[in-house]
């Protein structure tokens, strides 16, 4: 049964990985015909290139604050709405929306609201005389990284919501109704009591977030195409712009390699966590 | 179990009503607080993407901008449908791959799902971990072999050729949803069908998708927006504009190398992502229970 | 089962429709012409129409057009080129040119070029298409990069709408206007990760001395690069350019007279009246462009942004090909209802006819076809420049965006354009 399945894979993963490997073995540019064998030099290079550890340690950055923000505010959000009912139930459906609006619009819009000069974001803190002069959103490299990962979690926070909101559902009423008879105060009813039973449901989002955030094109190129100088350059990009504007696809695919690995790494992790959280 | 806010009595003790009063209050002003202002982040984009889509391009690109439009004009929505660009056709092709890939994957997915949940053959532990590891693998790398793969099947500029690449993504995610949705669904449901003699196969269709709606339906969802909002695959594998999707398509309509439109572009916004939040809302409800059934409690 | 098999009809069903697309009908000749003219909103129209027009001269000829967004066109095409399916005519910029030329599949056009087509068109453009003494490609629109200048910014702030000769009386003109009108873009450049963004660079790099690299030699760590990168970062601090923006960023709050300089090709134009709707008479009397200023070179530069087309070796229709490719770039209807009209750009004709000598008589355009054209140069274009281009714009921003010192910045510059050139 799993049949059907496993032959789609085998065809538009296994073998476009298999060569992507192979094509990692040998420095093969998308200009010529020639493409010689070089064995380790694509990895050995990736080792002392300076760019590479960049787009690393921004991937980590863009990913870690987006999924660590997105739980955080995620979970105060579901917390907050749980008793909802009637017609406040609609603030929940209306703070999901975000996740709804295509990736590439929320690019557009963020980039929109927060470009130098003419952005609505600087107009309206310089009105309200929060900020003296327009702050470099997407100009400054420390600054431009905040800004993508506001639109990010802009748009991914609805997921967290989501999720969070169906956990809180799980919890079993009898644990709420021992917990309420023994007077327990706000603070403890939710970390005492709640948290546990969310855990798995945390662990389960974050990991899907941080596999998304990994991949996550459309939001970065559309915004600052990696730039300026690299500060917004995740893996993603940078493996994007080698492949499709420098045409090194042999390097390119050897980085892709390093990016499986990693991935893979974090995920056993993760899912190390989730099986205790089962045992 | 839902209380409306606040409405709770307080049991006996005189003593501790004050102070749990007092308590309930402030907590209660909290609540207000924090849900008001994520409903202004909620809701200020929106705002400025709708603000922006009924201005004129002069004070759309204004270095000054106006919080309000102060000439409001339709002129960019109107021309999305009679300029040259296909706008619509875009739109289309964006629902017909992204809703196929949906009922495909989860198709396939459900068959995968259920395969690995109840295993039963030698190979169904590792089966199921390379298709769930697949969903690490960065698509970014895959693209190049894949599509000198669907050049030679002649599926470039296809309907078909898109929906198979948006499959690499859909379907290990799916097979994992559906997998722990299936873990969730206790065997002894399905004993009774087997006693009597049915076939695995009926078995799944018979008895334990109608079980699994949420879940289905939060396998189609996410599928269908993960490949609605795909801009790789259709810029590397369409270049002709009667196949293009949405994301490439906005991306090379408006923001152009001659003039950056604005108002045009907010006003493709509003209309691209008007469907999709209308549909989203009537599922989403659904998906809570999906998510709430399946995917937390059987991982 | 059945609702397998229902599936995979479905599937097939829907293959068989999908595919169906493609392939020639009732014996018409068709030539597929990859472009970015179409995928833009500003030149769509205009391109639609000169196929049209082009169809109904040659009814046995079908123009199939293939928009490719301009940051894609490039390796949208090598892709094609590699996997065996390049389009017949495509319109190429800049370097894309070279790329293109590397992968050896275009079709040299010297034999249709020759004679009277060369002789009509202007011979240092025609030159720009040459590689290695082989005609690759030919001028479709003409673009030099030269400085336009704001005449009604310029007297609002005191100054004569003269403009400026040198970059230092641009820097004070600069100081003048900021501090006058805050709220003006002073100067508009180019500061994109795009390959674009170097070639609008080239000339202004030149005029400070400093040549990042040539063929696959690097030769950022100079003294006069550092003058350049200081120069950036002054233009940045000082808040006279916002950094990180295209060139056609700059276009729109042009024509509000929110810009007061822009570093860009004949292209301004349009884009402004499309959205002030001034007239030709009025748009004269605001804007002027000149050279690029100089810099302790002493020297003016500019470098082409012009379209070309080319030809690709595989195809099927060559002579319908060149046909096109023909009207588009030098048949008048052509020159007067889509470079003009559409563009704004400057046609590559040698002797214009009357009809167009007309509309080419402008203050704009004698000024881009007298004092700009004869400084063009060409950036060190090639196989290597796609692969340099991100290290240098990469140092150009961190000049404008950060506070490393600058000969830190010429130097991390070299040492990454020597990894990506081999030396």
């Amino acid at each position: 049964m799993a049949l059907p399945a496993l032959l789609i894979l085998a065809l538009v993963i296994g073998y476009p990985m298999v060569a992507a490997v192979i094509v990692s073995l040998s420095h093969y540019s998308l200009l010529s015909p020639v493409h010689t064998f070089a064995g380790g030099a694509n990895y050995s290079q990736l080792v002392h290139d300076p760019v590479f550890w960049q787009s690393l340690k921004n991937t980590a950055v863009y990913t870690g604050v987006s999924v660590v923000a997105g739980l955080v505010l995620g979970l105060l959000l579901a917390l907050a709405l749980e008793r909802a009912a009637g017609p406040w139930r609609a603030i929940r459906a209306l703070l999901l929306t975000p996740w709804a609006v295509p990736v590439i619009v929320v690019a557009f819009l963020f980039q929109f609201m927060f470009t130098t000069p003419g952005g609505i974001i600087n107009a309206a803190l310089l009105k309200a005389g929060l900020i003296h002069s327009a702050l470099p959103w997407l100009t400054s490299p420390a600054l431009a990284m905040v800004t993508v990962i506001i639109a990010n979690v802009w748009t991914q926070l609805p997921f967290f919501l989501l999720v969070f909101t169906a956990a809180l559902g799980g919890v079993p009423d009898e644990v709420i109704e021992a917990a309420r008879v023994d007077r327990a105060g706000t603070w403890s009813m939710v970390f005492g009591i709640k948290l546990p039973y969310l855990r798995s449901a945390a662990v389960v989002g974050a990991l899907l977030m941080i596999i998304q955030n990994f991949n996550n094109f459309p939001l970065i190129w559309a915004m600052t195409q990696g730039g300026p100088a690299y500060a917004t350059s995740t893996l993603v990009i940078y493996v994007y712009q080698l492949a499709f504007t420098s045409f090194k696809l042999g390097y390119a695919s050897a980085i892709g390699v390093v990016w499986l690995v990693l991935l893979l790494v974090i995920a056993s992790l993760f899912i190390r966590v989730m099986r205790s959280d089962r045992a | 179990m839902t209380q409306a806010l606040g409405d709770r009595t307080v049991p006996d003790q005189p003593t501790l009503v004050a102070p749990a009063r007092r308590r309930l209050a402030a907590g209660r002003y909290v609540v207000i607080v924090i849900v008001a202002l994520f409903i202004a982040w909620t809701l200020w984009p929106l705002y400025w993407m709708v603000s922006t889509s009924l201005k004129t391009p002069k004070e759309a690109t204004s270095l000054s901008p106006t919080l309000w439009p102060h000439s409001l004009t339709t002129a960019n929505f109107s021309e999305l449908f009679s300029s040259s660009l296909p706008f619509g056709t875009y739109f289309v092709n964006s629902a017909i791959t992204s809703v196929i890939a949906a009922v495909v994957a989860v198709l396939i997915a459900t068959l995968a799902g259920y395969s690995f949940s109840r295993g039963g053959y030698r190979l169904s532990g590792a089966a199921s971990v390379v298709v769930l590891a697949t969903q690490m693998i960065p698509l970014v790398v895959l693209i190049g072999p894949l599509y000198l793969l669907l050049l030679k099947a002649h599926l470039l500029n296809t309907y078909l050729g898109l929906i198979i690449g948006y499959t690499s993504f859909a379907i290990p995610f799916g097979a994992w949803l559906m997998k722990g949705f299936f873990d969730g669904i206790p065997r002894e449901i399905e004993e009774a069908a087997r006693v009597d003699g049915y076939s695995r196969l009926s078995i799944l269709f018979r008895v334990v998708v109608p079980l699994s709606v949420p879940g289905l339906v939060t396998t189609g969802v996410f599928v269908f927006m993960n490949s609605w909002n795909n801009l790789l695959y259709p810029l590397t594998l369409v270049n002709s504009n009667s196949r293009q999707t949405l994301p490439p398509g906005l991306l090379q309509s408006f923001s152009g190398t001659f003039k950056t439109d604005w108002g045009g572009m907010m006003a493709a916004s509003v209309i691209t992502s008007i469907p999709l939040v209308i549909a989203f809302f009537a599922v989403q409800r659904s998906m809570v229970r999906g998510l709430t059934a399946g995917a937390l409690a059987g991982t | 089962m059945k609702k397998l098999a229902a599936a995979c009809l479905a599937l097939t069903a829907l293959a068989a429709g999908g595919c169906g697309s493609s392939g020639s009908a009732s014996g018409k000749t068709v030539v597929t012409f990859a472009n970015w003219a179409a995928a833009e909103p500003a030149t769509a129209p205009g391109i639609a129409a000169m196929i049209k027009k082009f169809e109904a001269l040659h009814p046995k000829i079908d123009i199939k057009s293939e928009p490719i967004s301009f940051t894609d066109i490039e390796h949208q095409l090598v892709l094609e080129v590699q996997s065996g399916n390049p389009p017949d005519v495509a319109e190429l910029q800049g370097n894309y040119l070279y790329t293109l030329a590397a992968t050896q599949d275009l079709q040299p056009l010297g034999g249709y070029g020759s004679g009277a087509f060369s002789k009509s068109v202007i011979g240092s453009e025609l030159k720009l298409g040459e590689l290695g003494g082989q005609l690759d490609a030919i001028p479709w629109t003409v673009g030099p990069i030269g400085l336009w200048y704001n005449k009604a910014v310029m007297k609002q702030a005191g100054l004569k709408p003269a403009p400026p000769a040198t970059w230092d009386q641009l820097l004070s003109d600069a100081k003048a206007i900021h501090k006058k009108l805050p709220k003006v873009i002073v100067l508009g450049m180019d500061t994109t990760s795009r390959e674009f963004a170097l070639d609008a660079a080239w000339p202004v790099m030149t005029s400070f001395g400093a040549v990042p690299f040539s063929g696959t030699t690097s030769t950022a760590d100079t003294p006069a690069m550092q003058s350049y990168l200081s120069f950036m970062r002054t233009l940045a601090k000082d808040g006279y350019t916002p950094e990180g923006q295209k060139t056609g960023f700059f276009r729109q709050p042009a024509a509000s007279n929110q810009v007061a300089f822009t570093v860009d090709g004949p292209y301004v134009k349009g884009v402004a009246q499309s959205i002030n709707h001034v007239s030709d008479q009025k748009f004269y009397q605001t804007w002027g462009v000149a050279r690029l200023p100089t810099g302790s070179a002493g020297q003016h530069y500019s470098t082409p942004t012009d379209h070309q087309l080319v030809m690709f070796k595989n195809s099927a229709n060559k002579t319908a090909a060149w046909q096109f490719m023909q009207f588009l770039a030098t048949s008048q209807y052509s020159v007067l209802n889509y470079t003009l009209k559409y563009e704004n750009s400057i046609p590559p004709l040698a002797s214009p006819p009357a009809e167009v000598a007309k509309e080419l008589d402008n203050p704009i355009t004698k000024s881009f076809v007298k004092s700009i054209i004869p400084e063009v140069i060409k950036p060190a274009w090639g196989a290597h420049y796609s692969a340099a281009y991100l290290d240098v714009m990469a140092g150009i921003q961190k000049a404008m965006t950060s506070s490393e010192p600058i000969s830190s910045v010429a130097s991390g510059m070299q040492t990454s354009l020597k990894s990506d050139l081999g030396s």
